[in-house]
């Protein structure tokens, strides 16, 4: 189905260019601006630094909190995908490959919360996290995001896990494995893309997440997230206008999930229609 | 684990069939496994609406003790202005933003889709760049964009020689919230090409081979086939993103916290603050979980009534082909 070139697709392609400059532009220009000093950028936005100032990224990564709030997310987005995605799967496991009267009621009550919006319930998830004294604290945040199912994982894993046929199952169960055996020596290795979808979409989401955070860890500045740590430097630059420094910060944020977009490129477009399916 | 383990060995010692021990397996399993999902499950996602609607008759600070008082914060919902700016500000964002995501995407997708240009591959990947970034980067993003002394979009505009005299978008009861809707259209535009892109991919080629040899245009193909065949997919992303605009205030909080002077407030963002924010709003106290919870009920009716006339206006109609 080859189509002739008209005069129509220099206008199409300029279209498509454009938005592309719209995407890329703002990015390209807090980069540009962040390698600059503090007057050069008040001066003129476009002139071309002096020297450039690498250590803006310094000054962010030490007086604005980013550091320490990398640390923390390392730590936490960390240890909530490793809890949270083996989790996942167990329950995976439990809902597909084995047979249990009660089944189709479990699949049914998790349904439910596709129905609930969920964000009209912050105020007593608060509550409730508050009196298990799951708030202010790194462990609380990851307990609370491996512990609660996320229903879209469970249902990629599941679909992946529904695929694996029963006699390899079968024939380990014979030469006497165990269930847990049979769950970490089959099931997990065979539903592997699966897994590492929601692992990528985890941690995008987990690294992205701002409310969560903020809400839980609201009142120990030391344990913020690089979300709630950026947040805050925005705050002070009402007080200090550094803002190249925030501009480097930003800069600093971004590159995380953009090296996992680029690298897992391919899971990523293809996984987004997977959530949409769900809608 | 070792439960299982032991077990297993029993297994070997005994010498009964293996079906038996393994029923014992599995309800231990089971029990260890799905018995804390669904008691997290229950205690975090399905007991908390409950209890908003159980906290909307109280006047709780959130420490002190709780204080019944009826349908008072209904009486109050009812007759707070700043709810309604809130609800209305909601709807220009429901109604602005998905139809301009949808009406661009479209034309993108079918663009990336049916004109293969080289660059084709390289446009889908940079246009999802903007979804895979955080709510607080894109948020911070345009809020240096629409700076008034230094953002992007006043030097831009001075270069083609728009003078805006340091006008700060977001500082404007007048544009603050028009500024927030093309920060939403740049963020959801690119997920929204991959869905489209999928959707007109699985369209059938022949369709089109029969149309171009009956000399339909470019534009006619647009409209009598390819829209055709993915409303179902539009629909679907219509309700989507409107659910997902009532849902979603992180952005909002982080660029304006809802003002200046709520003209930026929406309802997630108000019932929020009336839990959480330490400044006052709207001249009422601060830290009410009561009332936040009573806006809680009304986001939660909000989104039901949202849900059930996206369905409405844009019936499902099954396409054969």
């Amino acid at each position: 189905m080859k189509e002739r070139r008209t005069i129509g697709d220099i206008f199409w392609r300029l279209m498509l260019f454009l938005w592309a400059l719209g995407i890329i532009l703002p990015m390209i220009w807090v980069l540009y601006e962040s390698l600059k000093t503090n007057r050069e950028f008040y001066k003129d936005i476009w002139a071309l630094p002096e020297q450039t100032q690498w250590n803006n990224y310094a000054k962010a990564w030490n007086y604005l909190g980013l550091g320490k709030g990398m640390l923390n997310t390392v730590y936490y987005v960390g240890c909530s995908l490793f809890f949270g995605i083996s989790f996942t799967a167990l329950c995976a496991y439990a809902l597909t490959r084995l047979q249990w009267k009660g089944k189709r009621l479990a699949w049914n009550l998790l349904m439910l919360s596709l129905l609930l919006p969920g964000i009209n319930a912050i105020v007593p998830q608060y509550v409730i996290a508050r009196s298990l004294h799951l708030t202010g604290k790194l462990s609380g945040l990851i307990f609370l995001n491996s512990a609660v199912l996320d229903i879209f994982s469970l249902m990629v894993v599941s679909g992946f896990m529904q695929t694996i046929p029963t006699e390899l199952e079968e024939s380990a169960f014979m030469d006497g494995a165990s269930l847990f055996q049979v769950f970490r020596l089959i099931i997990v290795p065979l539903s592997m893309p699966g897994i590492v979808t929601i692992s990528i979409f985890r941690f995008l989401a987990l690294y992205n997440d701002f409310l969560g955070p903020y809400i839980y860890l609201s009142d120990k500045p030391e344990k913020y997230t690089i979300g709630v740590s950026m947040f805050m430097a925005n705050q002070q630059m009402i007080y200090k206008s550094d803002w190249v420094s925030l501009f480097a910060g930003v800069i600093i944020a971004m590159i995380p999930t953009i090296i996992i977009y680029l690298i897992f490129q391919k899971t990523v477009t293809q996984g987004a229609t997977l959530g949409a399916i769900k809608g | 684990m070792d439960k299982n383990n032991t077990l297993t060995t029993s297994v070997e010692d005994t010498k009964v069939p293996w079906y038996k021990n393994s029923q014992a397996q599995k309800w231990i399993f089971l029990a260890v496994v799905l018995g804390p999902a669904f008691a997290c499950y229950f205690a975090f996602s399905l007991y908390p609406n409950i209890l908003t609607a159980y906290y909307s008759f109280f006047r709780w600070d959130g420490v002190g003790p709780k204080i019944f008082i009826g349908l008072r914060n209904y009486e109050k919902m009812i007759t707070d202005p700043f709810l309604y700016k809130a609800l209305l500000n909601n709807l220009i964002l429901a109604s602005a933003c998905p139809l301009l995501v949808i009406m661009i995407s479209v034309i993108l997708a079918y663009l990336l889709v049916t004109r293969r240009y080289k660059e084709a591959g390289f446009y889908k990947v940079l246009f999802f760049l903007p979804n895979v970034l955080s709510s607080v980067v894109v948020a911070l993003l345009w809020t240096f964009i629409y700076d008034g002394q230094w953002g992007l979009l006043n030097k831009v505009l001075e270069l083609i020689g728009i003078d805006m005299g340091g006008f700060y978008w977001l500082g404007s009861e007048k544009t603050a919230l028009l500024a927030i809707i093309p920060l939403y259209v740049w963020s959801g535009v690119g997920f929204y090409v991959i869905v489209f892109m999928n959707a007109i991919n699985s369209i059938p080629a022949s369709l089109y081979e029969s149309a171009i040899l009956e000399g339909a245009g470019n534009m006619q193909r647009l409209f009598k086939i390819t829209l055709p065949l993915i409303s179902g997919v539009i629909r679907v992303g219509i309700i989507f993103m409107v659910l997902g605009s009532f849902k979603g205030f992180e952005t909002i909080l982080i660029m304006t916290n809802g003002g200046p002077y709520s003209s930026t407030n929406v309802i997630g963002l108000y019932m929020f603050n009336f839990a959480f924010s330490s400044t006052e709003i709207g001249g009422f106290n601060q830290h009410d979980f009561g009332y936040a919870s009573t806006i809680g009920m009304f986001l939660f009716v909000v989104l039901v009534g949202a849900n059930l006339i996206v369905n409405k206006l844009f019936k499902h109609e099954a396409v054969e082909y």
